[in-house]
């Protein structure tokens, strides 16, 4: 009996002395420099920021502040890093500073997992120089920045010019959808019938059917989907169902690639096998296009890619529409509301989205600036597709979407997927997505 | 012979404690506690207190991103009434059942009873060699499995599969697109049936050789034998694997999702993709503890029939 008691004290004891030293060994010193944490999620941006560390710690130290940065690399797809950033923002255990793409912004704002930033930009010299539209575009709905968009690029429709030219298919700018599918057809012919074009599109491709595939479409017929006043998504907005009828048409003319949609990763049969071997000749493509997927050191290198690969903008759905660009903003740097080192993550996130080290990430990644005072600084000014790029920007078509872009994205992805599996007609998938958005989106989303 | 049945009757009239006055000294309390204490902590904390948490979740809209997420609020029965008329979901249960009776309930089990009774006969050579075969699937982690798949059911001409069909003439198949749910239930086979024949294997010792020589000598054939001699005997751990492989088949995650990502079109969306989808990817928590629990209840339900069918008579 002494002998079990004597065993079980013990076993508390050496309990509650592994705990007390844990708790110790984890509480900061106070004395030490300041050590910031950046959680980056692709190679090309683990790479970037890798090589400006030291010259934002040097940077501070001429400043006096003696800040250290710990670069967090975890390689993870857009709906793993959104599954593991959430658990570790509830646990309080996120990094200081997350890169992030925009779509994930509107979520983790509303839910309170992002510090709002609006007071160090105001005191920021570079935020005078960011275009005026990006500035509009990174205001969330309940009117502050929680995000520091630091790349964008335009999407358009990258297609091989040097398999149409072959074909004897016409390369320039198709004036409207009808013009597009004519021309893909042809392709077809040309091409042993294989289909022609990747638009992202059902479950599979996630949250980018909807910020790659369809919301580019829709944009170009109808950009009141969704007001940022009101914070309410209209779902009998006119642009929906002429959007779904389209993917309708293209599934029924077998231009698109409805098996290669359907593989769990779908950008790898499409954009990275049969787009660089010229077996699937046009690609809804973001600018990254000439870098990240097909540029010399990108996914699938395309050799001489500037010569045998050019753009369209997205043609417009009825006679007489303006061709245009797309827009969306690309990453941008959000703090987690539980850091405890704000300010640093800040002049981080700043640092990061000024000057040379911004120029540096905009090459690697084959983004656009998001402010006016770069397209001169190398290396970014020695690429012309870039810079052009950023000079687009101003021209083409951006709808900001706030609290439910999600919940969209999920219902367009499963309208769409109905669609690539011919169970649904246009019109039919309308219907569906609207019920299926309506449901869950709640009422206080829907117009 | 009279001693034999002397010493039964002995022991029947003999007064015996009642296993209610049966008590376990008090002074070996405290070393229970110490040995069963930690467990039942672990099983508190991280099984029963989610769980009914889980339950909580399931009457609200709680949310893990937007603007819904900072204000959580009680909604009643909504998650159940919407995901017991969700096709999407009532799909999900379709392929959940479809994936456990044949992967499971047929396929493994069979095929571990087949594998057992083989390794059981004695003139079986290689014995060792066979059952460490049969047991590689199950000591490979879940991902190395998933990988090993991944390369054989290759939609590319260097898949394994694709090799063996293209030496007929055959052109590449996508595999996990063109049949994905018998993919995955034989994937699933595959990784199950070294422990179904370890089952199997430890209950056919326990039957006894001399009623099998006695049904022999009466000129029942292998069939009948096992029929109504074998299978009864060994019922109690049939059921047993039965429930145990239910429970876990149900919980199948990691090995569908790595080769398929409950695609395409949600062919494969078993109800634990469903539910990770619904409360991680699109961070409906709420919705996706109500499909827990709704998945909890038929496991249960499953659980009891299997109970009282182990415990039928022969």
């Amino acid at each position: 009996m002494k002998r079990t008691r004597k065993i079980a004290a013990l076993a508390a004891v050496v309990v509650a002395a592994s705990g007390l030293t844990a708790c110790s060994a984890g509480s900061d010193s106070s004395n030490g420099p300041i050590t910031v944490s950046i959680l980056e999620s692709k190679q090309i941006g683990i790479d970037s920021v890798k090589k400006q560390i030291p010259g934002f710690e040097a940077a501070m130290k001429k400043q006096g502040k003696n800040i250290k940065v710990k670069l967090v690399g975890d390689i993870l797809t857009d709906p793993q890093l959104v599954t593991k950033i959430t658990q570790q923002f509830i646990a309080g255990q996120a990094p200081d500073v997350i890169d992030l793409g925009d779509s994930m912004v509107p979520g983790f704002a509303g839910a309170g997992y992002l510090a709002p930033q609006d007071d160090y930009l105001a005191k920021w010299d570079g935020w005078d120089h960011y275009f005026p539209q990006i500035k509009k575009a990174m205001v969330r709905q309940d009117g502050k920045i929680y995000a520091l968009v630091h790349d964008t690029g335009v999407q358009n429709f990258f297609y091989r010019k040097d398999l149409l030219t072959k074909y004897g298919v016409d390369t320039t700018q198709p004036a409207t959808w009808d013009d597009m599918i004519s021309r893909l057809e042809q392709i077809k012919a040309k091409n042993g019938n294989l289909p022609p074009i990747v638009i992202p599109a059902g479950t599979a491709w996630g949250g980018g059917s909807w910020a790659e595939g369809f919301q580019p479409i829709l944009a170009g017929v109808d950009q009141n989907y969704y007001s940022l006043k009101t914070g309410k998504w209209d779902l009998k907005s006119p642009g929906w169902l002429p959007t779904f009828n389209l993917y309708s048409d293209l599934v029924t003319k077998g231009l698109l690639p409805v098996q290669d949609l359907e593989n769990p990763n779908p950008w790898e049969p499409t954009k990275y096998k049969k787009f660089p071997a010229g077996k699937l000749q046009v690609s809804a493509q973001g600018t990254w296009g000439w870098k990240f997927d097909w540029g010399p050191g990108g996914a699938t290198p395309i050799p001489d890619l500037e010569t045998k690969v050019d753009t369209w903008q997205y043609p417009a759905m009825d006679a007489g529409g303006k061709t245009y660009g797309w827009s969306g903003l690309g990453s941008s740097y959000g703090i987690a509301a539980k850091s405890q080192h704000k300010e640093a993550a800040m002049l981080l996130a700043e640092y990061l989205s000024s000057g040379v080290p911004l120029a540096d990430q905009l090459v690697a990644s084959g983004a656009a600036p998001v402010r006016d005072d770069i397209a001169n600084i190398k290396p970014f000014s020695g690429e012309p597709k870039l810079v052009q790029a950023g000079k687009d920007l101003a021209s083409s078509l951006y709808v900001p979407t706030g609290d439910g872009s999600e919940q969209i994205a999920q219902a367009v992805a499963n309208a769409t997927e109905s669609i690539l599996q011919g169970k649904a007609t246009g019109q039919q998938a309308y219907d569906a997505f609207v019920k299926d958005a309506t449901d869950l989106l709640g009422p206080a989303l829907v117009k | 012979m009279t001693t034999s049945t002397s010493a039964p009757t002995r022991a029947a009239t003999a007064p015996q404690p009642s296993p209610l006055r049966r008590r376990r000294p008090r002074r070996t309390w405290p070393f229970v506690l110490l040995l069963l204490g930690p467990g039942a902590v672990l099983i508190v904390v991280f099984i029963v207190v989610p769980a009914l948490y889980g339950a909580y979740l399931s009457f609200t809209n709680t949310q893990l991103t937007g603007f819904a997420a900072r204000d959580p609020k009680f909604v009643g029965i909504d998650n159940y009434t919407y995901l017991l008329s969700s096709s999407d979901f009532l799909a999900s249960l379709g392929q959940t059942g479809q994936f456990v009776l044949f992967s499971a309930i047929i396929g493994q089990t069979v095929l571990g009873m087949v594998a057992a009774i083989l390794l059981s006969r004695p003139w079986v050579r290689g014995k060792g060699l066979w059952g460490a075969a049969v047991l590689m699937p199950m000591i490979v982690p879940e991902v190395v499995a998933s990988l090993t798949w991944a390369s054989v059911l290759s939609n590319n001409s260097e898949g394994t599969l694709n090799r063996l069909t293209g030496l007929f003439g055959a052109d590449p198949t996508s595999w996990l697109q063109v049949v994905p749910m018998v993919s995955i239930i034989i994937v699933n086979i595959w990784r199950g049936v070294a422990f179904a024949m370890i089952m199997f294997q430890a209950a056919l010792e326990d039957v006894p050789v001399d009623l099998i020589e006695a049904a022999r000598i009466d000129g029942a054939r292998a069939v009948q034998i096992f029929r109504h001699i074998t299978l009864p005997l060994i019922r109690g751990p049939v059921f047993l694997y039965l429930l145990l492989t239910t429970i876990s088949t149900v919980g199948v995650f990691g090995l569908v999702y790595f080769l398929t990502q409950g695609g395409p079109g949600g062919a494969t969306r078993l109800a634990a993709i469903y539910i990770y989808q619904r409360a991680l990817q699109f961070a409906q928590i709420g919705i996706g503890s109500a499909a827990s629990m709704i998945l909890l209840a038929l496991v249960l339900v499953l659980g009891l029939v299997y109970v009282r069918l182990s415990k039928v008579e022969v």
